[in-house]
């Protein structure tokens, strides 16, 4: 079949919004780490690899933000994965109830992340807040915390919020996942006299690995893009203890006015998030089977 | 199936279109409505020029629409466009907006890196010929000046030193410490009568707002934070330390609430209103809001006190938060000097004051309620000093120096967290 020139047409426009709205800042970014632009003047010197090699070796702040970056993501990815795996294997089946259920669990998705920054804030202040209030009404009151001022717990604390805030969407992505799998399978497991744990092993994990892989690259981009979750919560605080990369990048740039360090960071930022979905991608493709 | 869902489609579709249309039908409408009303007006301001004033305090929309009235009605050769942004989004993106002139004829600046910013990039207008910068106290204008020059004039004037419930501290026989040992036998009375002494927001600006009056006396050279900059001071330096051993002293002690660092200003301020804590550690802006939440409160300020009655040297902090300013790539220098000139008019000033709350740095202001009366003798009898914090002009260096407070409230030594901070003021200075 001959494909008529005139189709190419039709691509100009994504191409030129993808040039404008990412080829072009992207290339800008690289450009700028290059340079010690203040972000305001028009003039700017080019200190070559200067930038780089301060946020390697001469940024403590810059490593700390990287470190809570990988906690806070792992936090996020494990849990939001095994939760709303549980919960799309839980509400599977289409009844009534199930979708109001599924329903409900969507619904933070759609609030805003100030919104949501809002509700977990008054939720985990120390004195008005309503966890500690429940955890010391149901006698629990040892496990009362200072669930954002204390550093070696903040951080978890926002990654729980993270979670709440963007479990029911992954729960939609496996439930569909799920719907996928043809049912006989299911039947010839059964007929076989497979245990419901070898199902899962066997059957249904495998066959949701393709579902399972967007989960997962999804739920890491989104982990290092949480600066609004952030920001509205600590603002990276206390002592940088919640610092993660793009607040840190906002900081450089917006408050230090170093828009050349910030734009070397988001290039290493960018290259990270590249190299993680990447292994990501190939040890979840080497895992996935077909029947 | 499909004509259906074609013929839905086409329904909504219509549907919308219809709305859309009344919507302009009345947006025209109430123009048109607006037109004939105002036709003689709209003739005199198309002849007028426009000018915009960009600033970041939304509580002050109401009380400046009505100054710009009155300025519009005295001036009908000029209007001004008024835009305000919120603090976050005015403090990262003022700077682009200034950059090509058509924005911000009249602009304000913070002191500090932002005043500091918009000085390097040569966005300020020379105000020092111009006459209305006699009327502004002579005290307040240094932090506006650069280079021999005045860029930007201290117009709202704070104290960020923690406010007091006067009436408390009558009702249980307490006089105002003036030094060291009469402030802990103050907190240890309130402490006995299951009062908090003092209500730390830690989770925002807490730690900014109280390191500068306690470290006021520590460190009483006001060029220390320009000296850490250039490595001729430095964090783990006595000034420093003991200043935040007075915090771990005034955290383990209990003279701030328990778990500080996860309190926020607003449950703070609650705490002082509920007369559950006697201070409240943020400044003079938040009198008007304690007694809007509990109107009985009678204020003052209380700074506290870390040395000895003989090594007091200052009694409190003042700074302005905002300053006025030219841009200097406006062509229309002249309208927008005019603007600034009739907000430093004290009959307009103390409307200013009234309204918001709060005190200014021009002369003459006559303050009317309670709260601004009581406290309006700190500007000229007290001797305070401006606020530390805004003399640091490198961003990474003030959180470094924050962080430090926040470590030690957190539980860390104070030498150790002074040595963390200063490894990374050496970072970035250096």
């Amino acid at each position: 079949m001959r494909i008529s020139k005139t189709i190419y047409f039709f691509f100009i426009p994504g191409l030129i919004l993808y040039a404008l709205f990412f080829l072009y800042p992207t290339i800008s970014a690289i450009f700028y780490s290059f340079t010690n632009w203040d972000g305001i003047s028009e003039n700017f010197n080019f200190v070559g690899l200067e930038n780089y090699e301060k946020a390697v070796t001469g940024d403590s702040v810059f490593v700390k933000s990287v470190g809570n970056n990988l906690e806070f993501m792992l936090f996020v990815v494990i849990f939001q994965t095994i939760i709303a795996l549980i919960f799309a294997i839980l509400l599977v089946k289409n009844t009534k109830v199930n979708y109001l259920l599924r329903a409900l669990f969507f619904f933070p998705t759609i609030l805003s992340s100030v919104s949501v920054a809002f509700i977990w804030t008054f939720v985990y202040d120390p004195s008005l807040g309503i966890l500690n209030q429940l955890l010391s009404l149901i006698g629990l009151e040892f496990l009362t915390q200072n669930w954002l001022g204390n550093g070696n717990i903040a951080i978890y604390s926002l990654a729980f919020t993270q979670v709440w805030f963007h479990a029911g969407q992954m729960l939609i992505i496996f439930v569909a996942g799920l719907h996928a799998i043809p049912f006989d399978l299911y039947e010839a497991a059964k007929i076989e006299g497979a245990t419901k744990w070898q199902t899962f092993k066997k059957v249904t994990w495998p066959l949701l690995a393709p579902s399972a892989t967007i989960v997962i690259a999804y739920t890491t981009i989104q982990s290092f893009q949480a600066f609004d979750l952030v920001f509205a919560m600590t603002g990276g605080g206390p002592n940088n203890t919640t610092e993660i990369i793009s607040t840190y990048i906002y900081e450089i740039a917006f408050r230090g006015y170093d828009f050349g360090y910030a734009s070397a960071i988001s290039v290493l930022f960018m290259a990270m998030i590249a190299l993680i979905t990447f292994i990501q991608f190939k040890v979840l493709r080497s895992n996935r089977v077909s029947y | 199936m499909m004509k259906k869902m074609v013929s839905w489609s086409a329904g909504l579709f219509s549907f919308i279109l219809l709305l859309t249309a009344c919507a302009d039908d009345t947006s025209q409408q109430n123009q048109e409505e607006d037109e004939n009303q105002g036709s003689e007006s709209s003739a005199a301001e198309e002849d007028a020029t426009q000018i915009s004033f960009i600033h970041w305090r939304g509580e002050d929309e109401e009380v400046f629409d009505d100054i710009i009235d009155q300025f519009e009605e005295e001036h009908p050769d000029i209007t001004v466009q008024m835009n305000i942004y919120p603090s976050e989004q005015y403090q990262s993106n003022a700077q682009q907006m200034l950059r090509d002139g058509s924005t911000g004829d009249v602009f304000t600046s913070f002191p500090g890196t932002q005043f500091e910013t918009i000085n390097n990039a040569g966005f300020f207008t020379d105000l020092s010929d111009e006459e209305f910068v006699n009327n502004f106290a002579d005290t307040s204008l240094e932090v506006g000046q650069s280079g021999g020059s005045q860029l930007a004039l201290p117009y709202q004037l704070v104290f960020n030193m923690p406010v007091y419930n006067k009436g408390m501290f009558e009702e249980l026989g307490l006089d105002v410490p003036t030094s060291w040992s009469e402030y802990q036998e103050m907190a240890e009375t309130l402490k006995e009568n299951d009062i908090t002494p003092i209500a730390f927001p830690g989770a925002d600006i807490g730690p900014n707002q109280t390191m500068n009056s306690m470290m006021m006396n520590n460190a009483k050279d006001e060029d220390v934070f320009a000296k850490l900059e250039s490595g001729e001071e430095t964090l783990t330096n006595e000034w420093w330390t003991k200043t935040l051993e007075d915090f771990q002293y005034f955290n383990d002690n209990g003279y701030f609430q328990e778990d500080a660092l996860g309190t926020n200003q607003d449950s703070a301020m609650q705490m002082v209103a509920d007369e559950k804590a006697a201070m409240l550690a943020t400044g003079s802006y938040h009198m008007a809001s304690l007694q809007d939440l509990n109107p009985e409160l009678e204020l003052g300020f209380l700074p506290p006190i870390t040395v000895p009655e003989d090594e007091v040297e200052y009694e409190g902090i003042h700074t302005a938060t905002f300053m006025l300013a030219v841009n200097d790539n406006s062509e229309k220098k002249e309208e927008a000097k005019t603007f600034i000139e009739f907000l430093s008019q004290p009959d307009i000033a103390s409307q200013y004051a009234n309204e918001t709350g709060q005190h200014l740095t021009v002369n003459d202001v006559e303050y009317e309620s309670d709260a601004l009366q009581n406290t309006s003798h700190w500007i000229d009898e007290k001797d305070t000093r401006f606020q530390p914090r805004y003399l640091i002009t490198e961003a990474s260096v003030e959180d470094a120096v924050l962080g430090s407070i926040e470590n030690v409230l957190g539980g860390t030594d104070p030498e150790e967290a002074a040595e963390e901070a200063q490894q990374i003021v050496e970072e970035n200075t250096n």
